[in-house]
Formats: structure tokens, C-alpha cells, sequence
């Protein structure tokens, strides 16, 4: 099959528009072709952000690849990034190209980083919309975090990139750090060491898919939690 | 014929005899998921599969070994980072080699017995249990097994049980709405009877890693524990478990409830909360991290965290409980 029949397919599985026998088999692709799954991560990724999904997870390789097509990007001055994307491929096409789509989501690993903690936290008064309007509860820090669709120059995004981060977010939820100062909650690295001891008396079944969720790329980074509003549906019981 | 041959052919007998009476036992869906659970807790395995969740897909190894009851289990990406995962039943070892970091947890010591999930007879009150018929799966004959929730307060899950080992090489996790939020598909499985101790170490260079270690403090009784057992909860759920632990980053040990309707599991922590917050910080918050749903509220001065399996709505239930509850008590005083 050619990577123009691949991305078709992969493009059609995030459309939901691929027949579960399709699926199957591209799953079964995807689990030994590396490759694949690099495009794969990379449809996800900007896929999630088009959508507006709230805490897009992307994984190092994808980030360092958008850092650096940010910098070339700067440096020719907004030129459109390099993208050998084949026509034909639903919502992509509809992108003004690869620099608005890797702009989106530098800006949202940017703002991943810099809320950390808050990633878990709501408001009472109801499900946060969207990365904007979360973004407004961020606390201020030294990195600009802009909600998706806001001008901001890739220069200033990847620049910004690569400014270290502050030593008090941890990349890994081990990092015993005490309860941050904040209006978070649960700190992701708290949450995942909840994780940890529940599994213990999950089931064998849950417990695994619960583990391996831990264990996957970047899953114990903050930005594994994505928030998810809360479910205010009517719960009829038996 | 030699003594050795001799000695195998009764044994083989013997064991395809069980086989096969255990077949027309296992005809129901209720068996098939009771022959999946002990091949999961009792088998030693070796699988790779793919984990989906959140337009994500991670590609990971398993490795399961049981000797004499002692579960020993090796956890792999395979996806880049390399981060790994070996528990024993005593302690669980988390290798992240992106972040040079070793995490060694002490498995706690709960205080009561927990019940290991299982279904029963008391779960088909909460469950529907359907059989799907059989179907090919990774090549091999799979019994498809459905569990519908019968209300909102639980996931249903599809699992495609190969006939031959009852390992579940397909399985479903949906929401209330009966969509599939997350899937696991081996691609590779293999039963073996010998898995040696140097597989289940892990396949990297720890030198100049960081360690990072619980002590594995021991189960300690929290004055007022007790108080939590009366809690209303959803429907079919009950306390199983309850234990106080020392976790990462608190100074004073946390109780943890843990609550079941013998599928899913709940487990709730109660801390002391450290942080300083004004009124406004102090509000509920859901969070979702693969299939786990979490809860979080805080109130006078304890926190309250909720976490499992489960639809937001359930962890939520819970926890507006135990706060109503723990109101209550404090109105007492």
C-alpha cells in the first residue's frame, strides 16, 4: 500500500469514516510499522487541536519536530513549513498549511507546560470550554501561553520552546515534590501515584489498561491529563 | 515405548479430559469471564499489544509470570520511550529512561482483606452478560462477550476470550453512550510454560538513573477511618478495602477506601490538605487520565480524591457523599 493510500486511511479513521474492517487491519499495521505510527501520532496531534481538545498529548518526537520546524520557520520569515501532506485528505487540506497546524500545537504544549497543576483543576461554575478560556486562569509565568487562533509570531513560539523550563514542574509523576502553591488540587504527579496504589485493587483486566496507560510515551508527563467536563447527565439507576 | 512416553500419555489424557469437560462448562458468559480472569491471574504469558485511548495508540510488551501463586510482571513500551514497568506482588518498579528516573513502590498492606473483583451473581444485578457468538481473532477461534451496564454509574466492556486459553486478546472499554473509549488488541500472544527470571528484568542500563523510593511504610490505623463505612454509594457498590499508606510529597499518611460492584472499582484517598487556599481555590475538580475517571473536592481541611474505572459521574456521587457525610460529622461534634 503507498503512504498516499496510508494517509488516506488514517485520515479516514480519524473521520470516523473507515470500515471496521479497515480499522482492524490498519490497527494490526500499525502495532509493527514504526513509521506508521509516527504519522499516526502526528495526525492525532493536530487533529486534537483543530478540534480544539482540550491537553493535546504529543510526544517528544513530535514536539522536538515541531521546535524545529518552528525555528527553520522563523528564520525564512513565515514561510509555510515543509510538509509533503498528499491532497486528498479530508481535513487536513483544509489547513492553511503545516505552520498553522505545528503554530497550534507548539502553543499548546507551551501551555500544557506552563499550567501544569491547573490541568486538573475546574471551576465549580462549569466545564472549562476551551484552551482559551483556560488559559485565562493561567497563573503568570515567564512562558506567553496563547490560545490557538491568537497572533503570535513562530519566532516568539520557538523561542519560547526553548527556554528551560521551571525546576518546579516535574516531567515525571515520581518526583515527590510538595502540594505547589496554586488553585490545583491534584498535581498530575500526585494523581498518577493515586493511579499507582489503585491498581492494586483493580482487576486483573483494568488494572493492565490502567498501567500501560502509565507506561506508555508521555503518559506520566502532565500532559496525559486532559480535562474532561463534568457530567452534569440525568443517571438513571435500575 | 519408553517409561518416560509412558508416564506422559495417562497425563495427556487426563488433561484433555479436563479440557474438554471444562468446555461445556464454560459455555455461559458468566464462565468465560471467570476462565478469563484466572487465565489473566494464573497463566504465564507473553503478548504484545496495542493500547488505544484518546486517538492514541501505544504499542507495548507483557510479559506474566505465576509460580507457586507469586505474580511477577513485566510491563514494556515499545513505542520510543522505553519506560518499563516490574512488579512482584510486594513492590512495583517504574524505569523511566527519558527521565532517568527508577520509582520503587512498596504495595500497600491494607488493613482489610480486599476482594479481588470477580463476577457474580450480586453483579448481574448491575451488569447485562451476553454472548456474542464466536469469532477469528489474531487468527485464533474468540468467544465475544458483552457486559452492558444497566445503569450510568459503570463502563461496559466487549472482550474477544480465544477459546483455547480464555486470555482476552481483544478487548473494549465503552461509555454510558456504548462508545469505545479505549482498546486493547494483541498482536502477539503466547502461553508458556517456562518464563525465566531474566525476562522479567528490565532491558536497560540504570547507571546514574535516579531512584526514587517509597520506604513502604506500613498500613497505620487514622483516627476516624471507621466513620467512612456507612457512606451511600451508587448502586452496587460496597466498601472491599481500607487502608492508611504513606504516598510521595504528603507528610501524614492518607487513607484509602477502596469500593467495588464487583466489575469496576473505586478507590477514594482522604488527606489532610496542606495547601494554603483562598475560598475561590478551593473548588471540585474532574480529571480524566486514560479510562480513569478523578474526582477532587476539599473540605473542612481534609481532601478528597476519587479515582476509577468509571464514568465522572460515579467518582463524583462518591465523593458529594463522603463530603455530605463528613459535614455531618463535623455539625456533630
Amino acid at each position: 500500500m503507498s503512504n498516499e493510500e496510508l494517509d488516506s486511511q488514517l485520515s479516514a479513521m480519524f473521520d470516523d469514516e473507515l470500515p471496521a474492517t479497515e480499522c482492524e487491519l490498519l490497527a494490526r499495521r500499525l502495532a509493527r510499522d514504526e513509521q506508521l505510527r509516527g504519522r499516526w501520532g502526528r495526525y492525532a496531534a493536530i487533529g486534537a487541536c483543530i478540534r480544539g481538545e482540550h491537553g493535546v498529548r504529543l510526544s517528544a518526537p513530535l514536539a522536538s519536530k515541531v521546535s524545529a520546524a518552528l525555528t527553520q520557520e522563523a528564520a525564512a520569515r513565515a514561510a509555510p513549513a515543509t510538509d509533503r501532506r498528499k491532497p486528498g485528505i479530508t481535513w487536513v487540506t483544509s489547513l492553511a498549511g503545516l505552520a498553522t497546524a505545528a503554530a497550534v500545537a507548539a502553543i499548546a504544549i507551551l501551555w500544557i507546560r506552563a499550567q501544569g497543576p491547573v490541568l486538573v483543576a475546574q471551576s465549580q461554575s462549569g466545564p472549562v470550554p476551551n484552551l482559551a478560556a483556560q488559559t485565562k486562569m493561567a497563573p503568570s509565568t515567564p512562558v506567553t501561553a496563547t490560545p490557538p487562533g491568537a497572533e503570535q509570531s513562530a519566532g516568539q513560539v520557538a523561542a519560547a520552546l526553548t527556554r528551560p523550563r521551571p525546576s518546579r514542574e516535574p516531567d515525571s509523576y515520581v518526583v515527590p515534590l510538595a502540594v505547589p502553591q496554586g488553585p490545583a488540587l491534584v498535581p498530575p504527579t500526585e494523581l498518577a501515584n493515586y493511579i499507582v496504589a489503585h491498581s492494586v485493587y483493580s482487576g486483573p483486566l483494568m488494572r493492565r489498561n490502567a498501567l500501560s496507560a502509565l507506561v506508555g510515551e508521555d503518559a506520566a508527563a502532565p500532559q496525559v491529563i486532559t480535562l474532561q467536563p463534568i457530567d452534569a447527565t440525568v443517571v438513571t439507576g435500575k | 515405548m519408553s517409561a518416560v512416553r509412558a508416564a506422559r500419555e495417562p497425563l495427556l489424557w487426563l488433561a484433555m479430559t479436563l479440557t474438554a469437560a471444562t468446555a461445556v462448562a464454560a459455555d455461559t458468559p458468566q464462565s468465560w469471564l471467570d476462565r478469563m480472569n484466572a487465565a489473566l491471574t494464573t497463566r504465564n504469558y507473553d503478548g504484545v499489544f496495542s493500547h488505544w485511548q484518546s486517538g492514541r495508540v501505544e504499542t507495548l510488551r507483557i510479559v506474566h509470570r505465576v509460580v507457586d501463586g507469586a505474580v511477577t510482571e513485566r510491563l514494556e513500551s515499545l513505542d520510543g520511550s522505553g519506560r518499563q514497568l516490574v512488579s512482584n506482588g510486594s513492590e512495583m518498579t517504574c524505569y523511566l529512561p527519558d527521565q532517568r528516573t527508577v520509582l520503587v513502590e512498596k504495595a500497600p498492606r491494607s488493613l482489610m482483606p480486599a476482594e479481588l473483583p470477580k463476577f457474580s451473581d450480586a453483579t448481574a444485578d448491575f451488569y447485562q452478560l451476553d454472548s456474542l457468538g464466536t469469532m477469528r481473532q489474531m487468527g485464533q477461534k474468540a468467544q465475544v462477550i458483552s457486559v452492558t451496564p444497566r445503569d450510568g454509574y459503570r463502563y461496559g466492556y466487549r472482550l474477544w476470550i480465544q477459546r483455547s486459553t480464555g486470555m482476552p486478546l481483544k478487548t473494549e472499554l465503552l461509555d454510558t453512550a456504548g462508545n469505545v473509549i479505549e482498546q486493547v488488541v494483541f498482536s502477539s500472544l503466547s502461553m508458556r510454560h517456562h518464563i525465566a527470571d531474566d525476562e522479567l528484568k528490565p532491558l536497560l542500563v540504570t547507571t546514574g538513573f535516579n531512584w526514587l523510593r517509597d520506604d513502604g511504610a506500613p498500613a497505620v490505623t487514622v483516627e476516624g477511618m471507621g466513620a467512612w463505612t456507612n457512606t451511600p454509594l451508587p448502586p452496587g457498590f460496597h466498601l472491599v478495602a481500607q487502608t492508611a499508606q504513606m504516598m510521595p510529597g504528603v507528610t501524614e499518611p492518607v487513607t484509602h477506601l477502596v469500593f467495588s460492584d464487583g466489575i469496576a472499582t473505586v478507590s477514594v484517598f482522604i488527606q489532610t490538605q496542606t495547601i494554603r487556599s483562598s475560598p475561590n481555590q478551593v473548588r471540585p475538580g474532574m480529571a480524566q487520565v486514560g479510562s480513569s475517571s478523578a474526582f477532587t473536592s476539599v473540605q473542612s481541611g481534609h481532601k478528597f480524591v476519587a479515582l476509577g474505572e468509571v464514568p465522572p459521574a460515579t467518582v463524583r456521587f462518591i465523593i458529594d457523599a463522603l463530603l455530605h457525610q463528613s459535614a455531618g460529622q463535623a455539625l456533630g461534634r
